[in-house]
């Protein structure tokens, strides 16, 4: 069993671990989420250590690293062919800042944790079980086996919304697991249809392999998903645009883009604390990573013909995101919103197809991963002490706060793009690249570069206004001296969650290439195989 | 189908002796249902559990020999019998089955003399034993007739009150009717074609030939029998109240065994007509397209306003229903996934029926309201009810996720040689089924984990061999959703 393996099932042992033992013992549950989950933040910090940057990855197997590669299902079903399902992990570029961001927004959520009380057994086993899925989802690289991760991340979810959530848990529960559901029945279409139109060189036998089903030459002739002289279509659309229109749609919905993110902030604002932290700093990046693995990869020349219109999404996510943050009333519901449009730059960048684009879109992806994480902890904060977080019952919490206050600064400062912080570099590249797109011929124009800076600037003015709002003037509060006694500054476990997160934001502001360094083969591999098709 | 009356008696006789071997799992139910019928009537009540026994006992000499007949392809008794192993396999499928319904019916319902239903069961199984065995229309509607005749009893044997009574009744006077319209289309198709057999040239030569309007009142009214038995819709308006009504064992046996026969019986029939460009088979693709379509959507649809859970169990059935027949729609002379999906779904409503009785034991209710609460109360049994909803609704890591793949893999493959809207269309539908299904399989453990109920009362209970026979099937649930190559490489090899 391999270093990757080990990190994926890591959690399930201690899911298995935490079942296993007596409820008397429950005040160890936590202990064994924290030590397994640290456990795994050293195993993906030496993977990040042995991390060869020379290699790209994306459709070469030789490019990829910690690869395992055991045979799962093999059957023959006759006039079907062969079925050739793999246990098929490895990491390149795109995806091992993910799986780094993946742990260590996982530690984040086990200290965010700390103090839960209601059924504490299922909860860790569950959050165990999901940490598993997540790590799986960004190692596999066999698409069964990446659809099985992807369905068996959404039954913890449910439950760790619906049990340990707000008072409208159910409702926001549901509504996400349908919304992402939707996505991927759809999308097990499109698995099969790839299925039936790839076949591995080396055996004869139809698979599941990304990789194969990246290589043109891999197609049978035509089959429905065929690269060359492919007449099929469906409902006059050809049938390759359908596959890619279908993949990017359960995708888009877990960026999530515009219109199809209204679950985000019923989730967000349902969800515990420590699940907020997942969903925002996890699972959006399942999204773009998606496309970058899936959609582009595998549809290199569809990804050539509609990346304007993806672009165009990204734009308006990026905006109406933001609009939409200017106008809540709720603070998380403000925070989520602002992740609708922090998202939003990562589709324009990967949509921009230009190298600064797509290593800017990986970067907010992670630079966002662990702001967001921190922003959602700083709510979390507040409510664990007053059980409330409307920005108008809060005024001038600066002067009985003031290192809470602080550190609330320091991650709006951080998240608005403040040069210096990480979100800088993100959106930065993100925008050149959206604006240099135009020179390289990609298709994407520069107003939507300027469109892009608009939310830069509108996310500027929401952080801005809320500071004011909330942090700064006379104290007044909605609860009166009752809040004033409850709302204590933070404490040691609050500190040593939040300050990683902000000290990393500082350190990727000012060295991003910790990060560009080991993505840039693997970008570049990726354009190489959507130049053609420009 | 050509009957050997102008051939001397000795040969006739030959034949039937040399058929006798292919009926050897058969014969062995007849005597088992003969000795249970005698253990009932004489040991029943000084051994309260003999007749269990015997049946038990024919039940695993059955599956011995069919187990042994795997290898046989063959036809006997002058064509009227065949033995292949699609067919071999469903009977080890339908009297596994029915061992674990008979263990149901024995754990649950232990006071008096209930003897006589083992005997019934064993009835129901050898008609559907002749259901999967047979492509002449006599032996079919014997077996249909056998099977429905014994379900009936089935539904009314333990009535203890007026809606109990009132489900038998309704399933019986359903039932019959069905079956009246079906020998009336028997008898059309006969005058037609001068052929009892399905599969036979002269048959299919028949059906060409006919005129359009009479042969499509009598094709419909031939599947008007057949879908009575699969529930599929518009046949499927009996199922909700008998399912309701009937006691839980007997719900879990009607709604996965007797469907078996039917659809291998169903499959037979669409590979034998589809296969023709002539209007009967154009009649018969649209039909199963339309009637897929349609129960996926209907059964999916109604079960979303149910509040009981044996009801929406039915709907449920009857989406799951829609879904087989799309597998028999995508059937190529291939059958694995067909089993596979049989299978499966076997497998996870027995296992479900098993929970949904132990928790009507202890809560003394089928309503899903009733659930609210009991999550903390009864975590595995819950837990393990949660594995087998996300199973229906064919999500990973279980095995009806397999099965649910390898259908639409095989539905795919058609659609990519046909290049039909409608197939698309098939597809479409069941995988958005999916999604509704979600809705309400999950109220489950909606009302379980998420309601709150402070004080549920709930009294002990004893069968605990159920419950763990059901923690059994769920545990194979998962381990086949993970390695489903166990079950596939036994049925392909």
């Amino acid at each position: 069993m391999g270093a990757l393996s080990i990190l994926i099932f890591l959690p399930l042992f201690a899911a298995l671990l935490i079942l296993a033992l007596p409820s008397s013992l429950k005040g160890s549950y936590r202990y064994i989420a924290l030590v397994f989950t640290l456990a795994q933040l050293a195993l993906s910090l030496y993977m990040y250590q042995q991390f060869d940057p020379t290699l790209g990855g994306i459709n070469s197997i030789s490019g990829y690293q910690f690869v395992e590669q055991i045979p799962w299902i093999r059957l023959d079903l006759g006039q079907l062919g062969k079925l050739e399902i793999d246990y098929f992990v490895g990491i390149d570029g795109v995806s091992l800042p993910l799986i780094v961001l993946s742990s260590f927004v996982m530690l984040m959520s086990i200290g965010a944790s700390w103090h839960v009380e209601k059924s504490v057994k299922g909860y860790f086993a569950l959050l165990m079980v999901l940490n598993m899925a997540v790590m799986g989802i960004f190692a596999a690289l066999d698409f069964f086996l990446f659809y099985v991760f992807y369905e068996v991340m959404l039954l913890p979810l449910y439950f760790l919304i619906g049990i340990w959530g707000g008072a409208r848990r159910e409702y926001a529960a549901m509504k996400f697991f349908i919304y992402t559901l939707l996505g991927s029945v759809l999308m097990l279409l499109v698995i099969v249809g790839l299925y039936f139109s790839v076949v591995n060189p080396a055996s004869g036998a139809h698979t599941f392999n990304i990789l194969l089903m990246m290589n043109p030459s891999n197609y049978v002739d035509g089959s429905f998903f065929g690269f060359l002289g492919n007449y099929h279509e469906v409902f006059g659309v050809p049938a390759r645009l359908v596959g890619f229109i279908v993949l990017f749609f359960a995708f888009a919905i877990k960026v999530p883009i515009v219109p199809l993110h209204t679950w985000l902030p019923d989730a967000h604002v349902e969800a515990p604390t420590p699940v907020s932290i997942i969903l925002a700093g996890i699972l959006l990046k399942i999204g773009g990573y998606g496309i970058i693995r899936v959609c582009y990869s595998i549809f290199p020349d569809i990804a050539a013909d509609t990346n304007w219109w993806l672009a165009l999404i990204g734009v308006l996510s990026i905006v109406y995101g933001a609009l939409n943050a200017l106008a809540q009333k709720d603070l998380k519901r403000m925070i989520a919103y602002s992740s609708v449009s922090h998202m939003g730059f990562v589709l324009l960048g990967i949509a921009s197809l230009t190298a600064e684009g797509l290593s800017g879109a990986m970067f907010q992806m992670v630079s966002h991963g662990f702001l967001s994480a921190a922003l959602f902890f700083l709510v979390g904060v507040l409510y664990d002490r007053v059980h409330d977080r409307y920005i108008y019952n809060f005024r001038g919490l600066a002067n009985i706060m003031p290192t809470y206050t602080a550190y609330v600064a320091i991650a709006f400062f951080a998240s608005l793009g403040l040069p210096g912080f990480s979100a800088f570099i993100g959106e930065a590249f993100v925008i050149i690249g959206a604006f240099n797109a135009e020179a390289m011929l990609t298709g994407v124009p520069r107003w939507m570069a300027v469109g892009g800076s608009v939310g830069i600037l509108l996310s500027a003015a929401y952080f801005l206004w809320t500071l004011q709002r909330m942090f700064f003037g006379q104290t007044r509060l909605q609860g009166g001296e009752k809040w004033r006694l409850a709302l204590t500054d933070l404490d040691t476990r609050e500190k040593i969650v939040l300050l990683p997160a902000l000290a990393l934001a500082l350190v990727l502001g000012i060295v991003p290439s910790l990060i560009f360094d080991n993505l840039n083969a693997s970008v570049i591999q990726l354009l190489d195989t959507i130049k053609p098709y420009l | 189908m050509t009957y050997t009356v102008t051939a001397p008696i000795t040969d006739v006789l030959d034949q039937i002796m040399a058929s006798i071997p292919l009926f050897k799992p058969e014969l062995l139910l007849i005597g088992g249902f003969i000795a249970t019928i005698v253990s009932a009537l004489f040991v029943g009540k000084r051994l309260r559990n003999f007749t269990f026994a015997v049946y038990l006992l024919t039940i695993l000499i059955t599956i011995y020999f069919l187990q042994a007949q795997l290898p046989t392809v063959a036809t006997g008794f002058s064509g009227m019998w065949m033995i292949d192993p699609l067919s071999t396999y469903a009977r080890i499928i339908i009297a596994t089955g029915g061992g674990i319904i008979g263990l149901f019916i024995q754990q649950r319902h232990k006071l008096g003399n209930n003897g006589d239903v083992y005997s019934i069961l064993l009835a129901a199984i050898l008609g559907m034993n002749v259901l999967c065995n047979s492509s002449n229309w006599i032996l079919a509607f014997i077996g249909i007739e056998t099977v429905s005749i014994a379900s009936y009893v089935l539904v009314g044997y333990f009535s203890q009150n007026k809606a109990q009574a009132e489900a038998a009744m309704k399933y019986a006077l359903f039932g019959s009717v069905c079956a009246a319209v079906m020998l009336y289309g028997l008898s059309l198709i006969y005058g037609l074609t001068g052929s009892l057999d399905f599969q036979s040239p002269e048959q299919l030569q028949g059906l060409m030939v006919a005129p359009e309007p009479i042969l499509t009142i009598a094709l419909l009214f031939v599947f008007v029998g057949i879908g009575f038995k699969l529930s599929f819709v518009p046949f499927h308006v009996w199922s909700p109240d008998v399912y309701e009504g009937a006691p839980t064992a007997i719900t879990a046996f009607l709604s996965t065994i007797p469907k078996i026969g039917a659809l291998i019986l169903f499959t037979r029939l669409y590979t034998a007509w589809s296969s023709t460009a002539f209007y009967f088979s154009d009649l018969t693709t649209s039909f199963i397209l339309f009637v897929s379509i349609t129960s996926m959507l209907v059964g999916n649809l109604a079960a979303l306003r149910q509040k009981n859970i044996k009801r929406l169990m039915a709907y449920s059935s009857i989406g799951h229903t829609g879904f087989l027949l799309m597998a028999v729609f995508a059937y190529q002379a291939n059958y694995p996934y067909l089993l596979f999906y049989i299978m499966a779904y076997v497998l996870m409503n027995l296992a479900t029926f098993i929970f949904i009785d132990a928790l009507e034991e202890r809560t003394g209710s089928t309503a899903l309201s009733a659930y609210a609460g009991l999550g903390r109360k009864m975590p595995i049994l819950f837990t393990s009810l949660t594995v087998l909803a996300v199973s229906l609704v064919g999500l990973p890591p279980t095995i009806g996720f397999i099965g649910k793949l390898l259908v639409f893999t095989a539905v795919f493959d058609t659609y990519q040689m046909a290049d039909e809207g409608a197939v698309l269309f098939l597809l479409i539908v069941g995988a958005l089924t999916a999604v509704i299904s979600l809705f309400y399989y999950f109220r489950i453990p909606f009302y379980a984990f998420l309601k709150n109920n402070e004080s549920p009362d709930i009294v002990s209970s004893d069968s605990k061999i159920l419950v763990w026979l059901g923690y059994v099937l769920t545990a194979c649930v998962i381990l086949l959703g993970l390695f489903p190559s166990i079950l596939l490489n036994l049925i392909t090899s």
